[in-house]
């Protein structure tokens, strides 16, 4: 089901939402890349800041779920939904595990912005905007 | 004594009819030839069981003679004694042995189980199942033959006279005329049957039939309540019209429940599911977390969410496709047995249960009291208080009922009389009180009386609102009182179902079209998961955590596809990852976090400050 009229603002704020948490990941990706010198480098001899680096590739799979989220959202898709839940519970979940293991620094404005991304996602105002009519009254006499 | 003709008509004339399910062992009998294949015991607080009466010596007169019991002593019944089947215990128990192993056959090829128990619920419920089940180990319960036993005795008395009877009573209470149908079922084998919660000895289950009576003294019913699991009150009863009342003629119709002989008003499967509370702290806890989620951060909780409980699911199975009893049936009650006019001693004088007491904490394997008692031995409200019991305390019959509506509305409106006189009594004294303390303004050697004045006006001001508030709500209830009569003057009735909160309704199509893999699952995912637990806890100890979350995903996965909850799980894992990541960014930058709390604070005071200059 398309969400009506009234949320369509809901639905635009998370597209650039999304969009935003695309273009700072590869922001994120390009700088921490930009940092390392590649050049002359046996895999096995890499520091440990290098390897930070290539791991970052982690964050390849939830970054494309995002961008393809927010496509959907432009077009006014309720599985875009889906998607950007995924997406954020999938770079949550690779910003824990390298936090666990390497605790590189480019992971916390990943782990502050998916926390309110999730957040706002699961936010009564989102949710209501995106669920089937039938839930979408019931919801209203919770 | 004589039975009274009139009550056994009366009775007779609205008896139920019983469709039971396939499989189902057990039918309403007559309680003296099962007395009589009973002995009678005594368990004193600390001691062992005696035996005050072997069986073959037990009748109903001598069960009316219970001598004085001293307190926490329990007297019971007890059908199924193996060892006491045949002059050689060993022999008795092979018997039995033999007949469990044909009953099991027997049991197998007539019923089949519905899918889905554990298939409906989730892994907790299934991990609390599964510990019930480990508990019954040691809680008392009846013993595994026992059912087969029982099954012995009742194919021996049925044997020697078969009987389908019922025990009723007829008693008027509040306007009504409650016809009572006592069904006595010598054993409950739901458990040990039909995969059910428990087994005891002995079941009484009741129906109670609602008849108005006319001027002219001719009677109509008008409800009917049948005892049911989980359901007390309004719930238990329907309204004749109710077109969930199945009846033949003027015979409501019963569905019985496959071993526990529930009642139920429609033919289904039902699921029970026994709820275990949290421990009160703990629901607090859940309660204001819950409402701080939902209110202050303002995040969706789907309506009907339950949180904080555990539940055991079980099925009652009232397919009535099984033998029925009554009315067009494959058989007949036979004439009923009489529990009042007056009340037999065996009713009133014996107030121990009529079975095994198992001495299960939970009682629910411990056979039940007689129709006038609760098993800690109190007059059952059942007995007492038929209409109260039903919920119908609150019902005016439907001669009372326009009575009932004129008199209330009299009694509205006189208070509204009393209110109305009262308020303009109150209203001059504010008035008078008014122009006091006008008169006493800019008077300053009376500022202190003007004051008193004040405060008092005030007060008086507050009041006669309070009484005006009630006066119009009064006044509108008496309006709809009105309208009311006038509804049923024109022969207008309320929704047949308006007062029922919670119906028992069976499972749906859809429930009960859960696939054999979903129902493999359920059955095999709760020791499939311990057994990964343990795997991973030896072999895997370097990666433990993380093989214990990738594990518990993988089930968390698999269970939410089989039961379409998969958006369910991406949220709920979603929100238990950023609290994890919210407590990891708090614990590494806690200072920075306090500061720009700080600043945001000082930052938005100043913004409301020059939004204030500007205006």
């Amino acid at each position: 089901m398309e969400p009506d009229k009234a949320s369509y603002r809901t639905v635009k704020v998370i597209g650039a939402l999304l969009i935003l948490e695309v273009i700072g990941l590869v922001f994120i990706g390009a700088f921490e890349f930009w940092q390392v010198r590649w050049g002359g480098l046996a895999f096995e001899d890499q520091p440990h800041d290098t390897v930070e680096v290539a791991v970052y590739a982690l964050f390849l799979p939830s970054g494309v779920l995002t961008l393809m989220s927010a496509m959907s959202f432009l077009f006014m898709r309720r599985k875009g939904w889906h998607l950007a839940a995924i997406a954020q519970g999938l770079s949550l979940a690779v910003s824990l595990w390298l936090y666990s293991w390497f605790q590189p620094n480019y992971v916390y404005p990943i782990m502050a912005y998916c926390v309110i991304m999730i957040l706002y996602l699961n936010s009564r105002e989102v949710r209501v905007a995106f669920l089937p009519r039938q839930d979408r009254e019931a919801s209203y006499d919770a | 004594m004589t039975p009274d003709p009139e009550t056994i008509a009366l009775l007779r004339r609205f008896e139920p009819v019983i469709r039971s399910t396939r499989g189902d062992r057990f039918y309403p009998m007559d309680v003296e030839p099962y007395v009589k294949n009973c002995s009678l015991w005594v368990q004193r607080r600390g001691q062992e069981a005696v035996r005050v009466v072997p069986d073959g010596k037990l009748s109903l007169e001598r069960l009316a003679q219970q001598p004085l019991d001293e307190p926490g002593a329990v007297h019971f019944l007890k059908l199924s004694d193996v060892e006491e089947m045949e002059t050689d215990p060993d022999a008795g128990r092979l018997q039995v042995f033999r007949r469990h192993a044909r009953d099991r056959k027997e049991s197998r090829e007539a019923f089949k189980a519905g899918r889905g128990r554990l298939a409906r619920v989730g892994y907790l419920s299934r991990f609390v199942d599964a510990l019930y089940s480990i508990a019954l180990l040691a809680r008392g319960r009846v013993p595994g033959e026992s059912a087969a036993a029982a099954t012995e005795a009742y194919e021996r008395m049925m044997a020697e006279h078969e009987n389908y009877r019922y025990h009723g009573r007829v008693l008027r209470q509040n306007g009504w005329i409650v016809l009572q149908y006592w069904l006595f079922y010598p054993f409950n084998n739901w458990r040990s049957g039909f995969f059910g919660a428990n087994d005891h000895e002995a079941d009484w289950e009741k129906v109670f039939v609602y008849l108005s009576e006319s001027e002219s003294g001719e009677v109509r019913p008008e409800w009917v309540a049948y005892a049911a699991h989980n359901y007390t009150g309004d719930n238990l009863r329907r309204r004749w019209d109710d077109p969930e009342v199945d009846k033949v003629g003027e015979h409501p119709v019963i569905y019985v429940g496959a071993g526990s002989h529930a009642s139920y008003f429609a033919a289904g499967e039902y699921l029970t599911e026994l709820t275990i509370p949290l421990p009160r702290p703990l629901e607090r806890a859940t309660r204001s977390i819950r409402s701080i989620w939902k209110t202050r951060l303002g995040q969706y909780v789907r309506n009907g969410d339950r949180s904080g409980y555990f539940s055991i699911p079980f099925v009652d199975y009232a397919r009535g496709d099984g033998l029925t009893v009554g009315e067009g049936g494959d058989r007949a009650w036979d004439e009923p047995r009489l529990l009042d006019h007056p009340i037999p001693d065996w009713v009133s004088g014996y107030r121990g249960l009529w079975g095994l007491y198992a001495r299960d904490p939970f009682e629910g394997e411990d056979a039940p009291a007689g129709p006038m008692y609760n098993r800690d031995k109190s007059v059952a409200r059942a007995w007492y208080d038929p209409v109260g019991w039903a919920g119908l305390d609150k019902v005016p019959s439907p001669t009372e009922e326009l009575r009932t509506i004129l008199e209330r509305r009299e009694d509205i409106d006189s208070r509204c009389s009393d209110l109305r006189a009262e308020i303009e009594e109150k209203s001059r004294e504010l008035k008078k009180l008014g122009v006091g303390i006008a008169a006493m303004r800019d008077r300053s050697h009376l500022d202190a009386p003007r004051e008193e004045g004040t405060a008092r006006a005030a007060g008086l001001s507050a009041e006669i609102d309070r009484l005006r508030a009630r006066l119009a709500t009064d006044e509108t209830v008496s309006r709809s009182l009105e309208e009311y009569a006038g509804r049923l003057r024109a022969g207008e009735r309320d929704p047949a179902r308006a007062h029922i909160v919670r119906a028992h309704t069976p499972a749906s199509e859809d429930e009960l079209r859960v696939s054999r893999v979903a129902e493999f699952w359920a059955a095999v995912s709760v020791s499939l998961m311990i057994i990964s637990f343990v795997v991973i806890a030896l072999f895997e100890q370097r990666h433990l955590i993380s093989m214990l979350v990738f594990s518990i995903a993988f089930f968390a996965f698999i269970e939410a596809g089989f039961r379409g909850r998969l958006v369910n799980l991406v949220v709920s894992a979603n929100i238990g990852l950023a609290v994890v990541a919210a407590l990891v960014l708090v614990y590494e930058f806690f200072w920075p976090l306090v500061v720009a709390a700080v600043l945001v604070v000082g930052i938005y005071i100043l913004w409301d400050n020059l939004r204030e200059l500007r205006r």
